[in-house]
């Protein structure tokens, strides 16, 4: 092939339109190593920018920097919190060890605040839950008939995300999710398997404080082929069919 | 705007990898107008469009120390994150309206604010505009439907009713001009 054509490729992709055969040839060929591709994605990358340069700039509200910074100023609070999509490291076991080590050491000071104390030990039982919950997480993976689907946040909240392993042939799925917003009283969350078009319950649960939950999902139709699933908020008890608004939606 | 724009962004963002919250507001007021404005284009809906802004900019926060400036500018860095966050909402809004109609509840457009503009425009913004009001309109219409709505090129030519070969040399030719427009920018810039 013309390698011309390779970089008209290459400035297709940029622009995040190349679909179907064109995308799986070029994405191998950039794979392969080829430099001038590499160098010409890169440059129509930096052209691009020029599109949103062309709106008339709009002012930020206000609010929204004052978030941020509230919001990062509490990460930094909490260096060896883990964050997803740590799930699946295998360093928590040590990183629960090191938090208490750092129980003991803090005992013999008696500077340390007893609010700190709680505060580590907390953070050793979540460490603990989590490295329970990694295991159950890896021993769903280690069926090789296990897929991944990914769940995106839709318009009540777009920053949350959830992923389930969901295993074909068993019909047996693993739900993981995290930043869905905490549910009012009286509701939690629906999981739907959606077959074509039918969706089918797969049972109800609520999140922790980050909006995080680790959920087994419950015997579903073997007679189905399920190709979506949706989270929606629901009655606690759960209803037989999606009734409130979607938060979490993704295809295998 | 505030931006310092005697910042380098590239060392602003080596300070935020190393947890600068200074920085991070500097680097915040330097690109947090180019983010607003261009979600605002993307989702059409301010509310969302604030929504994404504050997902972008904790983005960058939390991952500035996989940032390398040898993969691109922190501009194209940005909007890439930016772009990318709102097509993968664009994409789930149009899945859901295309198969799960049936559904009530769905997730609907929200209401629209209004959104302030920026009392003073930078010297760059006014010449990109004007460069691409010279763009042909066929060839910004096929970068626009793409850049701007996640289209691929198959859907583009299904939307337009264009041969996939016109839509390819369309793009090309509106990338071949914006190219060459930067190029005219540098050369101005450095003479």
């Amino acid at each position: 092939m013309n390698h011309e054509e390779w970089l008209a490729r290459a400035e297709i992709y940029a622009l995040g339109a190349l679909d179907g055969e064109d995308l799986t040839l070029f994405e191998a060929h950039l794979a392969s190593g080829c430099s001038s591709c590499e160098t010409r994605l890169r440059e129509t990358q930096e052209t691009l920018t020029l599109l949103p340069r062309s709106r008339t700039p709009l002012a930020p509200p206000p609010a929204v920097k004052a978030r941020l910074l509230a919001q990062i100023a509490g990460e930094a609070s909490r260096p060896q919190e883990k964050r997803l999509p740590g799930w699946l490291s295998w360093g928590v076991g040590a990183g629960a060890l090191v938090a208490a080590s750092l129980l003991i050491v803090l005992g013999w000071n008696l500077s340390v605040t007893r609010q700190e104390m709680q505060r580590l030990k907390n953070q050793v039982a979540a460490l603990g839950d989590e490295v329970n919950q990694q295991q159950e997480v890896v021993r769903f993976l280690s069926d090789p008939q296990v897929r991944f689907v990914q769940l995106a946040g839709l318009a009540p909240s777009p920053a949350a995300t959830g992923r389930l392993l969901w295993n074909p042939v068993k019909h047996a799925g693993l739900f993981l999710s995290s930043g869905l917003p905490p549910t009012p009283s009286g509701k939690a969350y629906e999981l739907w398997a959606i077959a074509g078009s039918e969706p089918v319950p797969a049972g109800v649960f609520t999140v922790d404080q980050g909006g995080r939950v680790l959920y087994r999902l419950p015997p579903l139709p073997e007679t189905k082929t399920f190709d979506k699933f949706a989270v929606t908020l629901e009655p606690a008890s759960g209803v037989p069919k999606p009734s409130g608004a979607m938060y979490l939606l993704g295809s295998l | 705007m505030s931006a310092d724009l005697k910042d380098d962004p590239v060392q602003l963002i080596q300070q935020v990898a190393g947890g600068d919250r200074e920085a991070f507001g500097r680097l915040y007021d330097r690109y947090a107008s180019l983010v607003f404005t261009f979600a605002v284009r993307l989702l059409n809906r301010p509310s969302e469009a604030e929504d994404l802004l504050q997902e972008v900019f904790l983005q960058v926060w939390r991952q500035a120390r996989t940032y390398r400036q040898d993969r691109g500018s922190p501009e194209a860095w940005i909007t890439m994150i930016t772009r990318s966050r709102a097509i993968d909402k664009l994409r789930s809004i149009r899945r859901i309206e295309k198969s799960l109609t049936s559904l009530e509840n769905a997730p609907g457009v929200k209401s629209g604010g209004t959104v302030e503009t920026v009392s003073e425009e930078s010297e760059l913004n006014l010449t990109v505009r004007g460069a691409l009001a010279e763009l042909p309109e066929v060839q910004r219409r096929v970068l626009e439907l793409a850049y701007f709505e996640g289209l691929t090129q198959s859907d583009i030519a299904a939307r337009l009713g264009e041969p996939l070969g016109t839509v390819k040399t369309r793009m090309r030719a509106g990338l071949e001009r914006l190219r060459g427009f930067l190029g005219a920018k540098a050369k101005g810039e450095l003479s």
